[in-house]
């Protein structure tokens, strides 16, 4: 679904648009409100040739409460975060973290997320990072692995601390620490 | 000087050069580097999911520092903010702070906000100094024009206390003089260079890559430097991949900066990772890499 169908469906959700702006308290109270459409964060984009990613258009939509068909929708997945926009947005606002904030609810919702997201999750819980040390080519095209180019062991938690920091973080994924 | 390295996810699993490069520069530049003992993901790359494992992560790691009494090099720029977030946030919100200590408390840890955090960039030229790596060539690199990728998240967003200026970054530039090249601006300077999408968006992140490869290319740079892991992922290790997705012959040479700075210190060029270079950068004659 594209952003331009958002706007003829449903209804304003009031309450969603309250969740949003509680997610972005940290940052300004009402955030999306404070937008006055200049367009700037678009005009920058990154993803907005590639991807039809327009920030200010999600702006737009938060800002009328339609939190619940930008969360459910492809376009949010698509920003680089570049940071552009929260660079260079007149008001101070960050459309890039509404983003954020729409992608955290979308998956809090139980929407399917790709899966090579999901697996950088699945790889912090059971390793603590995303991946494990890979074999690399070099430019010869032979395969090098982390032992094979002199560097110590990589750093990183022992068992026992694997097993307390998924406990850890089990509970922090329910808490809104922010 | 001593710090504490912390590498994050994409350097110790598979950017091996800069890992290489680091440790081989900095001791010779003064800067002893002890790793930092049993840590994790910054949470960046979790932002997308859900932005308390972002904080959780960063202050377990920012407290892990602390425990050894060190204050921490973080050169992947994605970590570097993730962590300067974290502590922008944590040290303003003092009821934030003791929620995230209560859970650090589960693994024997507390956060005090009484650390500092370096990236490559300001290390090198606010901490060690321009001077003191013009002292340290031996080789200087001359005649050869790079051009200088930051990074988004080196440089933005300004609000929070980055290593160079958002708009228009100048630091790399005067260190990439510093070793005897040169280094001009180009518009396409503090475009990205698409990894964020590469699990979910390939063949958009590649073009992203590929574009800005081209524009470099056809300005007439011999190559380009870098001080993040995800832009030499995207730029070197995946160039091949980009040119074939943007239709473009791309033969552009691209290393970390730590690289070029241990060639130009007289390091031999194997003991900077250079084998794991894939773009063509025996191209920059003062390399002497073998094709």
């Amino acid at each position: 679904m594209s952003i331009t169908d958002l706007t003829s469906m449903a209804k304003p959700e009031e309450e969603a648009k309250e969740d949003i702006n509680e997610v972005l308290n940290g940052l300004k109270e009402d955030v999306p409100s404070f937008c006055y459409q200049c367009g700037k964060c678009t005009s920058g984009c990154e993803a907005f040739i590639l991807l039809e990613l327009e920030p200010s258009k999600v702006m737009a939509l938060a800002k009328s409460g339609f939190i619940e068909e930008l969360k459910d929708s492809d376009v949010i997945w698509t920003c680089l975060t570049c940071l552009k926009c929260k660079e260079r947005c007149p008001q101070d606002l960050a459309p890039v973290d509404v983003l954020f904030a729409l992608k955290n609810l979308s998956v809090s919702s139980g929407k399917q997320i790709d899966s090579g997201i999901s697996n950088m999750l699945q790889s912090v819980l059971s390793s603590g990072m995303i991946q494990k040390p890979k074999e690399v080519r070099d430019h010869k095209n032979e395969g090098v692995n982390r032992e094979d180019t002199g560097l110590p062991e990589c750093p990183k938690p022992s068992q026992e601390e694997l097993a307390k920091l998924q406990q850890t973080l089990m509970k922090v994924a329910q808490e809104k620490l922010r | 000087m001593e710090l504490g390295l912390y590498l994050g996810c994409l350097i110790p699993t598979e950017q091996y050069a800069y890992e290489l490069s680091i440790r081989e520069v900095f001791p010779k530049l003064g800067v002893e580097l002890k790793d930092i003992q049993g840590p994790t993901c910054c949470g960046a790359p979790l932002r997308n999911i859900n932005m308390s494992l972002t904080m959780y992560l960063s202050a377990r790691n920012l407290a892990l520092a602390e425990k050894q009494d060190l204050d921490i090099l973080a050169p992947c720029p994605y970590c570097h903010q993730a962590l300067t977030r974290t502590m922008a946030v944590l040290d303003e919100n003092q009821e934030l702070r003791e929620k995230v200590n209560s859970h650090l408390a589960d693994e024997d840890m507390r956060y005090q906000g009484n650390v500092k955090l370096y990236h490559v960039l300001d290390l090198l030229h606010d901490v060690v100094g321009v001077e003191k790596i013009k002292e340290e060539v031996e080789k200087p690199l001359e005649g050869t024009n790079i051009a200088a990728h930051y990074g988004c998240h080196l440089i933005r967003p300004n609000g929070l206390e980055r290593p160079d200026d958002s708009e228009d970054p100048q630091k790399m530039e005067s260190l990439l003089r510093a070793i005897g090249m040169d280094s001009e601006d180009y518009v396409e300077k503090l475009d990205c260079c698409g990894a964020h999408v590469m699990v979910n968006e390939p063949e958009s992140a590649l073009t992203k890559t590929g574009q800005k490869l081209e524009a470099v290319q056809e300005r007439g740079f011999h190559g380009m430097a870098t001080m993040c892991p995800w832009g030499q992922r995207m730029f070197d290790s995946k160039q091949e991949d980009a040119a074939a997705t943007v239709g473009a012959s791309l033969e552009l040479p691209v290393l970390y900066y730590t690289q070029l700075l241990g060639i130009a210190m007289g390091i031999s060029p194997s003991d900077l990772g250079i084998e794991l270079n894939l773009s063509p950068i025996h191209k920059i004659e003062h390399l002497e890499v073998e094709e």
